[in-house]
């Protein structure tokens, strides 16, 4: 895996299409980006008026022993300080914000893109994948635009200014020291293939360093109770020497590389001493223009040392971006339809037409199922594990598509409707509630804000979840933590019930919950759905034989097959598996069995 | 002071690279006052008209200068970065190490992510401390007081003038740093926010999409970013000061030398070249004197990040040490439980009360009851995940302490629900257990827990990677594989706690049954929710708040009319109706 990434960035270095991609999110920016390239411009040039103006002070004051205009020399010295402290400042925060904004805008477009996928993509991807996403890769092509890109231009600025300024003080003088750079590129190439190897190598072993160091202390009981210890601290000991032998092979590159730049910094002062001090003795030069140059070679190594290492950034930032494009180029496979059938208030007719359905291709989950409710009735589903309980409540709320048949609501076929308009008429209950890390006024209500606390607190109330709520140190505005883990499993169930009647559906679908809970809560739950039953047409994924007598319909499902499906009545006339399920519970009752 | 005393034991191990490390530095150091020395004497020889030889001999020892610098700056980047990465690996290696010393309760105290922050953040820190953060402030002093010193000998004033200004630059440099600090931790923790938010939506992206939450949550999250770029403008505000006013404060004391020292010039106090020259050694201060403020800076997460390494370093496990005298090279697989009463290290309330019972060896005992009644606090005891208090659990007769730790864990297998597969094959997963394993040992045991018809779909058969942690598994397949790894122990007592939740009823059956039917004499606690699995064991035991409320075997226990006796009606009814719905 981690080779294969790598393997890929290889590639990218060079990959002008996604580089103007991510350019192209600097587009809304435009003239922000351009005052801020003026901007780097301006300090670039003023950073090299330093040395010109020593160069000027020293041929055409000191050594012609004037003092007047000296002062006027510093106070311009003074002026370009200050200009550039300003300019620098507005620069870089200025570009800072453009960054921000930018980062902004891809990280709000990823996370609004994920809630446009299927819940085929949700299977497929791990969380874990699709969070890397969203921020850390965000976050890396961020520091690429700010600080990489920037720097980048702001060292090229800087190099084409000092050469410009070289060639005009003494344009000969700058062809003999210009001797330098072939071979400072020479170097500067050998050193970045080798220094990109050992980096590469370096980071795999510390992604397999980590992932070690992290399967270790997460199955730390394990490894103890198998006496593993000694093995797998060899194990980690062993990728910990090659990580150091990669990291010490790219020390060395540096180490070699860096002092060398040095090297080639004294042979151009060298060649000014040898050849501009010569010039200076026939005169065809003055002292401030080789003291000038001293200064400005000085200067240009600098931004040459940095340039290596920012290669780097833009480098890791390049992956990234290409990660961040694969995600936003996955298409939408469940669009809504371009011009949908309004459902601003359904009555909650449910037809199900010969509907097959399945997860993976020919593996059918649902195999010609159907049935229909008209508004207002309930439905109890009853099957074994694996049955297609679950399905039809995810092709229901068009969490997936179906292969063949239709499914009605109000007569319109699903696929005419818009996806968020139809699951607004409907609520879903599902047996392991999901709580979410905000306060359980936000849990019940969701984003609906328009619901204030006499209507949630109303809510809660008709579905027995008042009264524990009401108990808790801040109520309403109790914070959860981790999921609700620190409420039990009843009153988690409540809390999803009051969930589903806030947003007051027309269908409501519900998934029992198979955990035992205590008599007096068991007789609130199932007082609570009833509650939310009233009035509205009701799915239940049933468990509890008890849930077989309350509803108007009675759905078996077998293999994916409907095996029985008809009002309590008529199944029971039919003695078949319906009527076997009531009669096996009476028998329990009755202690026969 | 006490913090970096811990770590200098690992400095010594490589003193002598250490200090070759240093004598570079002092050389580089030398070499680079010297530079700027030569340039005056150039420029002081030039109005003389020098002869192109003369010329010649300063390029040339110009160049001299220069490479003995390349290779002194050489031998300090290897022999002073080098070490400190060494150390780096040794301290990992050693905290990995004793993190493998430390029990249950202390990684149930220290998430992971907080432990891996640990040794990866912290560690680079120290790493940095120790050896940037050295060499940084070595290198500093010394380049500071001869800098200075030369400056003075050149032109004492001029000194005292263009120095003024660059105490700013240490004070700045530090003031920033740490302002910096807190807003970029401020940061952090947003961000944090941010990916906590992304996080759940995707863990309850059902929820969402359910009740249409979609533009809601977008909302949500626009709000989350927008108070990020706030935070982030905040600190790039400050940042955007930093550099600039640096670069300021230093280029005002080089205007003050410029200035003054030209007018020096003039006046025929002193030469060109000296002028050139205290410039040179001018821009030489100004990287140390922010250096004072980075070391600082260093210093102090340096510091903390050792005090947050040592205090693991210094955790101990909660196991008692006492003297293992019993060679205990084989285990009868007698339990006995004596009044045992247990609470978890740090807690107050006791999860197991005054238990008493004994397990003869080689039979089978089931412990049910509900969910969090103390069956797997119970069975933890026996492998001593935890400890039980002294000589209230005994095995074949003697206090369970009195067995060396490793000896007792070799005889015990203990298997739970959600077991921990490493990502390797299945194969090596399996011959954990037992490293000697042959392949048709492995063979059997693979066998014997029912994997064969599962191992036939993979290409791979038993060299199929698991993933990270198992992830390409099913629950029940690593439930199995988790299994074979136990029994391929060969061991005597066998904990099956809730082992086979994810395995239908007839799988679990026969894998039972195959573990009876294994030429080696097990003792075998069943945690089970299943009591038609339960019911065949020798003697069933009903937990009910961290008390043994019931015990007996299944006939005696059904006419009890007791809690067994409810659950095990309520389940056969569940177990009716699901054979009735296949």
């Amino acid at each position: 895996m981690t080779e294969w990434e790598e393997e890929s960035l290889e590639g990218r270095y060079y990959d002008w299409p996604l580089f103007k991609r991510i350019l192209a999110y600097l587009r809304p920016y435009g003239k922000l980006v351009a005052v801020s390239l003026v901007l780097l411009l301006v300090v670039s040039v003023l950073n090299l008026a330093g040395p010109y103006l020593t160069k000027v002070a020293i041929d055409d004051f000191i050594r012609l022993g004037q003092y007047e205009g000296l002062d006027r020399i510093a106070l311009i010295y003074l002026a370009v300080l200050a200009g550039a402290f300003v300019c620098q400042f507005l620069q870089y925060t200025l570009m800072q914000y453009i960054g921000q904004k930018v980062m902004f805008d891809m990280r709000t477009q990823v996370f609004a893109h994920l809630h446009k996928m299927s819940f085929r993509f949700f299977d497929r991807n791990p969380i874990g994948k699709m969070m890397t996403r969203t921020v850390n890769d965000v976050e890396v092509l961020n520091e690429m635009l700010t600080s990489g890109l920037i720097l980048v231009f702001s060292d090229l600025f800087t190099l084409v200014g000092i050469f410009l300024m070289l060639a005009w003080l003494d344009w000969r003088l700058m062809l003999v020291v210009c001797i330098v750079f072939p071979f400072l590129y020479l170097a500067t190439y050998a050193y970045r293939t080798r220094a990109r190897d050992a980096l590469r190598k370096n980071r795999a072993h510390v992604t397999t360093l980590n992932s070690t160091l992290e399967e270790n202390l997460s199955g730390m009981t394990t490894v103890q109770l198998f006496n593993q210890e000694n093995a797998q601290y060899q194990k980690f000991a062993g990728i910990n020497r090659d990580k150091l032998k990669e990291d010490l092979r790219s020390l060395h590159y540096n180490s070699i590389y860096l002092p060398s730049i040095d090297v080639f910094s004294a042979i151009g002062i060298g060649l000014v001493i040898w050849y501009g001090g010569g010039r200076f003795v026939q005169d065809e030069v003055q002292l401030g223009v080789l003291v000038a140059f001293f200064q400005y070679l000085q200067k240009f190594f600098e931004p040459i040392r940095d340039m290596a290492e920012k290669f780097n950034i833009i480098q890791t930032a390049m992956a990234s971006s290409e990660r961040i494009f694969e995600l936003l180029d996955t298409p939408e496979d469940q669009p809504n339809p371009e011009r949908p059938h309004s459902v601003s208030q359904i009555a909650g007719n449910i037809d199900f037409e010969n509907v097959w359905f399945a997860y993976n291709k020919d593996n059918h989950v649902l195999k010609d199922v159907s049935f229909s409710l008209k508004e207002g009735e309930s439905l109890a589903i009853v099957g074994a594990t694996g049955s297609g309980k679950s399905t039809i409540i995810n092709t229901l709320l068009r969490f997936y598509d179906i292969q063949k048949g239709r499914i009605l609501v109000d007569g319109v076929p699903l696929k005419e409707m818009n996806k968020q308009d139809l699951r607004r008429q409907m609520a879903l209950v599902q047996q392991d509630v999901f709580l979410f890390s905000r306060n359980i006024m936000d849990n019940i209500r969701l984003g609906n804000t328009s619901l204030g606390l006499e209507e949630v607190e109303s809510v809660a109330q008709s579905v027995n979840s008042h009264h524990f709520i009401n108990n808790l140190p801040f109520k309403y505005e109790q914070e959860l933590i981790e999921r609700g883990s620190s409420l039990s499993m009843g009153q988690r169930q409540l809390i999803s019930f009051a969930r589903a009647l806030a947003f007051d559906p027309r269908i409501l679908i519900l998934d029992e919950a198979t955990s035992s809970v205590d008599t007096e809560t068991e007789r609130q739950i199932q007082d609570a759905i009833h509650e939310l039953m009233k009035g509205r047409t009701s799915i239940i994924i049933a468990h509890r034989l008890s849930t077989l007598k309350t509803v108007d319909k009675v759905l078996v499902l077998k293999h994916g097959e409907v095996e029985e499906f008809g009002t309590r009545r008529d199944l029971l006339q039919k003695k078949g598996t319906y009527y076997n399920l009531l009669k096996l519970q009476s028998d329990f009752s009755k202690g026969t069995v | 002071m006490k913090r970096i005393k811990a770590f200098i034991p690992y400095l010594q191990t490589y003193r002598r690279e250490i200090t070759i490390g240093i004598i570079a530095l002092l050389v580089t150091d030398f070499i680079s006052l010297v530079i700027p020395w030569l340039l005056k004497s150039f420029i002081d020889l030039l109005p003389q008209k020098p002869s192109g030889s003369e010329l010649a001999w300063y390029a040339g020892m110009l160049f001299l200068a220069a490479v003995g610098q390349a290779v002194s700056r050489f031998g300090w980047r290897k022999y002073l970065f080098g070490p400190s990465r060494k150390i780096e690996v040794d301290i990992l290696n050693k905290l990995f190490q004793h993190l493998q010393t430390l029990d249950k309760t202390f990684f149930q105290n220290h998430k992971v992510g907080d432990l891996m922050s640990r040794a990866t953040n912290d560690l680079r820190a120290v790493k940095e401390f120790l050896g940037l953060g050295l060499l940084v402030a070595l290198d500093a002093v010394v380049v500071i007081i001869a800098a200075i010193a030369l400056m003075i000998y050149l032109n004492p004033q001029l000194t005292l003038y263009a120095l003024l200004p660059l105490p700013l630059v240490s004070i700045l440099f530090f003031g920033f740093i740490k302002t910096i600090g807190v807003r970029h931790t401020a940061i952090q923790e947003h961000l944090a926010k941010i990916t906590s938010m992304v996080q759940e939506n995707l863990a309850g992206i059902r929820v969402l999409h359910a009740f249409a939450q979609e533009e809601n949550e977008k909302k949500r999250f626009d709000a989350l970013n927008r108070e990020h770029i706030a935070r982030n403008m905040h600190l790039a505000k400050l940042f955007g000061m930093f550099t600039p006013s640096l670069v300021l404060t230093i280029g005002i004391a080089s205007l003050i030398a410029f200035w003054v020292g030209s007018k020096a010039v003039i006046a025929g106090d002193m030469s060109l070249g000296a002028f050139v020259a205290f410039n040179g050694y001018l821009m030489m201060l100004a990287w140390p004197m922010m250096a004072i403020g980075f070391v600082i800076n260093l210093t102090q997460k340096g510091l903390a990040a050792m005090g947050r390494i040592l205090e693991l370093l210094n955790s101990r496990s909660f196991l008692v040490v006492s003297p293992a005298t019993i060679p205990a090279n084989s285990l009868r697989g007698e339990i006995e439980f004596r009044e045992l009463t247990f609470r978890y290290p740090g807690e107050d309330n006791p999860v197991l009360h005054s238990l008493n019972f004994r397990i003869e060896p080689e039979s089978t005992v089931a412990v049910i009851g509900m969910i969090g009644s103390g069956k797997s606090s119970m069975a933890q005891l026996i492998p001593r995940v935890y400890d039980a208090p002294e000589s209230s659990l005994l095995i074949d007769g003697h206090p369970i302490q009195e067995i060396p730790l490793d000896r007792l864990r070799r005889h015990i297998a203990y298997v739970d629900q959600d077991p921990f597969l490493f990502s390797t094959s299945i194969r090596t997963n399996i011959s954990v257990g037992r490293e000697d394993a042959t392949d048709a040992e492995i063979d059997d045991m693979v066998r014997c827990v029912h994997l064969t018809p599962d191992l036939a779909r993979w290409p791979q058969g038993l060299n199929t990677v698991v993933g990270e942690r198992g992830v390409s598994l099913s629950g029940g397949q690593k439930q199995r594989i988790a299994l074979a790894r136990a029994l391929i122990r060969k061991p005597e007592i066998l904990i099956l706690d809730d082992a086979f939740s994810s395995l239908d009823i007839e799988t679990e059956a026969t894998i039972l049954s195959n573990i009876q039917r294994l030429d080696q004499a097990i003792t075998t606690i069943l945690i089970t929710h299943r009591l038609s699995v339960a019911r065949q064991a020798d003697q069933i035991l009903v937990m009910e708040q961290g008390r043994i409320v019931e015990c007996g075997d299944h006939e005696s226990l059904m006419k009890n009319e007791g809690l067994y006796q409810r659950m095990y009606t309520n389940q056969a009814l569940a177990q009716e109706m699901e054979i009735l719905l296949q």
